[in-house]
Parts: structure tokens; C-alpha cells; sequence
């Protein structure tokens, strides 16, 4: 079933864009969409405009995990820490962070620093969050054991709270990346010229739309590989956890 | 007295720690610490925003916005619990489309906008079904989610109970899935504002985030900050006055996204 459904669904499309029940000029046929996906990748822009998105998406995670892990952690074992960051995590979160664009234009200017914050921005309270409930969430009695087993200090963060929070750490880490991806798309969309997202609105302005529908599945492929890849590697690495938070 | 008291020393950081924040962000734009230009004063901005508020153009945009929120995410809630429940009942429609979904799921919702201004009209209608498509998805999935993990024990015993059909669907599955449900529908609201928002940047020239585009195009800086605090509070209010409401109508029914 699951690869009967997709494929009469792409033969049903190719038959209709054929016989111009739909409009071949809007939805051209998958076969000429996967020609043209070829020819692009073959020809090496498309290569190129997939390692531009994909750059800027290292930057933004690495930007967003280095300082969320650590933050989420300190939030978790300080209290003081936690009141204190709290209403601004509480504040910004459900905010939609592709409208800090226009803040960080003016003030670092159009240009790649802008874009990949705003990327990093999303995936960076993602990763607090999941990290703080990690280490909220873990079973009271592993910190009393810890401690009557005498861990204390460094001792137990780095034996008992850590490894606790690692399958939330993991979790949030996950989630972030796809957040990252997904308003980093949305930036080059509407305000990058280079990259996946800005090769999409492109070609929907110059109507091309066999390339239009070919950066688009590329989006979905590398979507695709970056949650279900993760996923994989979560199960595998943290086997005796499950995910939670999800 | 003494529970103002007792309050205060519990939320004490929480709420100082933003006056604090907002005092010497005050401070540093009046002294030319920080340059007012990017960073202008909360006053000026309070100021700016109360004169959005009276002249009338934030309420304006800001109904257009709600409204464009209330369609999606309706087109969403129905279209999406709908599906899920299906998919969740009949195992061959959900492995034949799962992996369809799959691929569209984790594309930004705004690069949906060329595809569906060529199925329905350019304008308000196409706005409004691009920023449906990511809710519609979290609610389907979620609500799938929610029918599977029902306890096949349970089910098993209702229909040797004789209950079958429709009887089983409203009595055991729906109730079954509707904590996953209700949690999906609170995913999705707030999903519709952040895509919403995302699709009026880009093509609308009204709305909260076409208010929020066309500030940072003229640099009237202190109208961007003020939209930029009506949005989050929209935003606050819907993600947490959802959460409290279901608490409030619902006690009994768990947020399973809190986990």
C-alpha cells in the first residue's frame, strides 16, 4: 500500500497534465518534473542551491544547540536561573520567529548573518524548552539515590541529571533541526537570493514551473532525510529510552 | 497582604526580571548606549503603539489577521480530524498515505503559496488554504496518533459488549483518541498564527505580518516593535489561554503534548 498509493497518485497526476484535464502549464507531468530535477542536478545549480540552504542550516543549528543545551541544563538545576529566563522563553516561544527577519535586517544588514539567525532562532527555543523539560521531568527518586549513593555536585549532574535529560536533549536537538529548516526555507523565500527557498519563488514568478516543482521535492527529499534520519539515529543510539516529547 | 507577599517571593524574578530588562533597555537607548535606531526606547515604542491602537490601523489589521487564523484553522480542524480518524480506523488508507504525507509534511507551509494560487484564487482564499496545510497535517497526525494508541484490550471488549459500527466509533475509539485530538487542535492554532503571519510577510498588504513587513520597509522601526508585541501577545494568548481553557472546560482530558 505504501508505495501503491503515492505511485497511482504521480500516475493519476501524469495522466491528467497529459491529457490537459489539468493544466499542463501549472501541474506539468512528474516525468517531465523528474527530467528537469535530473538536468538541473547534472548541470550542478541545483547541487549548488542545495549546498547554500544546506550551509546555512549547520550554522543555524550549531548557533542555536551550542548556547540552548547548556542554557536549558542551568535552567533545569537552578531555580534562579529558571524564574529568570522563564518569561522571555514564555514571551517569544509562540511567536512565529520568521517575524525577528525584519529586526535582524536592520540591524545586521540584508545579507547571511540575518538569515541564518532567524533560522537559528527557531531551533534555539525548541531546544531550551525540550532540554529544561527533560531535566523537570526526570524521576525524583534517580536524584535521591544519586545522592544517598553520594553523588553530589559535578558528580551527579554528569552521572544522574545528564543521561536523564539526554532522550529530551536528543528530542529537542530533532525538533530544532526541522524547525531551523523549515524558517530557513521560508527566509530565502522571501528575502534570500540564493538557496532552495528563493529558487522556488523564483521560478513561481517566471512561471517555470517544471523547475518550480523540482526544488520543491528537493526540499521535501532533504525534510524527509533529516527526520526520519534522526529518528533512526535516536532510536539507535538512545535504545533503552523512549522518545519523549515528541 | 501577606499573600502579596508570599507571591512576590515566589514570582519575584519572574516579574522583575523583565521590568528590570525593559528599565535598562530604557536607560541605554536614552543614554546612546544602545542606538535608538534599531533599539528605540519602550516608551517610544508604547507611545507608537497606542497611536497604531487609536488612529485604528492595528485593530484592522489585526481583525483581518484573526479572521484569516479562524478560516485556516477551521479548514484545518475539519479537514484534518477527519482524515486522521479515517486514517487511524483503516490501516491500508493510512499506510497508503503516510508516506505521501511524509514528504510534504516538513516543506515550509509558505512555499505551498504558488501551488495553491494555481488550484483557487489568488488573494484571500489562497492565503488562507496555504496557512492551513502545516495545522492540517499536525492535526491529522496527531489524531491518527491518538485512535492507535488506544488500548486494543479495551476496543476488544467493547465489541464482545456488542458495540460495533457507529457505537463503537462515538463510545470507545473517539473518546479514546480525543485527548490527542484536543492536543493537536492547540498544536494547530498555533500553527495557523506562526503560518499566517509567515504568508501575509510575504504577500498579503494587510494583516499583522504585512503591517510588520511594510514597517521594516519604510524603517518605522517603532511600529515594527509594536506589531512585533501584538503578535507574541497574540500568540501567548493563544497558546496558553487554549491550555488553560481546556483545563478549565476539559480537567479530566491530559495534554499529551506536555510530556
Amino acid at each position: 500500500m505504501s508505495v501503491v498509493v503515492p505511485a497511482a497518485m504521480l500516475v493519476l497526476w501524469e495522466l491528467c497534465s497529459r491529457l490537459a484535464i489539468i493544466s499542463p502549464r501549472y501541474f506539468p507531468p512528474p516525468t517531465t518534473v523528474g527530467w528537469v530535477l535530473a538536468d538541473r542536478v547534472a548541470a550542478g545549480d541545483l547541487g549548488a542551491e542545495l549546498v547554500v540552504t544546506l550551509t546555512r542550516l549547520v550554522f543555524a543549528f550549531a548557533l542555536a544547540a551550542v548556547p540552548a543545551i547548556p542554557l536549558g541544563l542551568l535552567m533545569g538545576i537552578a531555580r534562579p536561573v529558571r524564574h529568570v529566563v522563564e518569561p522571555y522563553l514564555a514571551f517569544i516561544f509562540p511567536v512565529p520567529k520568521i517575524t525577528l527577519l525584519p529586526f535582524l535586517l536592520i540591524i545586521l544588514g540584508l545579507g547571511e548573518p540575518a538569515f541564518v539567525l532567524t533560522g537559528a532562532s527557531s531551533a534555539f527555543f525548541q531546544i531550551v524548552i525540550s532540554t529544561l523539560a527533560g531535566v523537570q521531568t526526570m524521576d525524583p527518586r534517580l536524584l535521591d539515590v544519586g545522592r544517598n549513593y553520594g553523588a553530589h555536585g559535578l558528580r551527579l549532574f554528569g552521572k544522574v541529571i545528564l543521561p536523564a535529560a539526554l532522550p529530551a536533549i536528543f528530542t529537542g536537538l530533532r525538533l530544532g533541526l526541522g524547525l531551523a529548516l523549515v524558517t530557513l526555507v521560508a527566509v530565502e523565500f522571501i528575502a534570500a537570493k540564493s538557496g532552495l527557498g528563493h529558487l522556488v519563488y523564483r521560478h513561481w514568478q517566471m512561471l517555470s514551473t517544471p523547475e518550480m516543482y523540482a526544488a520543491f521535492a528537493l526540499i521535501g527529499a532533504v525534510g524527509l532525510v533529516l527526520t526520519r534520519g534522526l529518528r533512526a539515529l535516536q532510536a539507535r543510539v538512545l535504545t533503552w529510552q523512549d522518545d519523549s516529547g515528541g | 497582604m501577606k499573600a502579596l507577599g508570599r507571591w512576590l517571593t515566589e514570582h519575584g524574578m519572574t516579574v522583575g526580571s523583565p521590568i528590570a530588562l525593559l528599565l535598562a533597555w530604557e536607560w541605554a537607548s536614552a543614554t546612546g548606549l544602545l542606538r535608538a535606531v534599531f533599539f528605540p526606547r519602550p516608551s517610544t515604542i508604547l507611545a507608537h503603539l497606542r497611536d497604531l491602537a487609536l488612529d485604528g490601523t492595528l485593530w484592522g489589521h489585526t481583525a483581518t489577521t484573526l479572521a484569516r487564523i479562524g478560516w485556516s484553522f477551521t479548514l484545518a480542524a475539519v479537514l484534518g480530524v477527519a482524515i486522521g480518524l479515517a486514517m487511524g480506523l483503516w490501516r491500508r488508507l493510512r499506510e497508503g498515505l503516510d508516506p505521501v504525507f511524509a514528504v510534504i509534511y516538513p516543506i515550509p507551509s509558505v512555499l505551498f503559496l504558488p501551488l495553491v494560487s494555481f488550484i483557487v484564487p489568488a488573494g484571500e482564499v489562497a492565503l488562507v488554504v496555504t496557512s492551513a496545510v502545516t495545522s492540517f497535517f499536525l492535526i491529522a497526525f496527531t489524531t491518527t496518533h491518538g485512535v492507535r494508541q488506544i488500548d486494543r484490550l479495551v476496543v476488544e471488549a467493547a465489541v464482545h459488549y456488542g458495540a460495533r459500527g457507529w457505537r463503537l466509533f462515538a463510545t470507545v475509539l473517539l473518546p479514546g483518541a480525543l485527548p490527542f485530538i484536543f492536543t493537536g487542535l492547540r498544536l494547530g492554532l498555533g500553527f495557523s498564527l506562526i503560518v499566517v503571519v509567515a504568508v501575509e510577510i510575504v504577500s498579503a498588504s494587510r494583516g499583522l505580518g504585512a503591517l510588520l513587513w511594510l514597517s521594516w520597509q519604510i524603517l518605522k522601526v517603532e511600529d515594527m516593535y509594536a506589531t512585533f508585541f501584538v503578535i507574541a501577545l497574540l500568540g501567548a494568548l493563544l497558546s496558553y489561554g487554549l491550555a488553560a481553557l481546556r483545563d478549565r472546560l476539559l480537567p479530566w482530558v491530559p495534554d499529551v503534548g506536555d510530556r
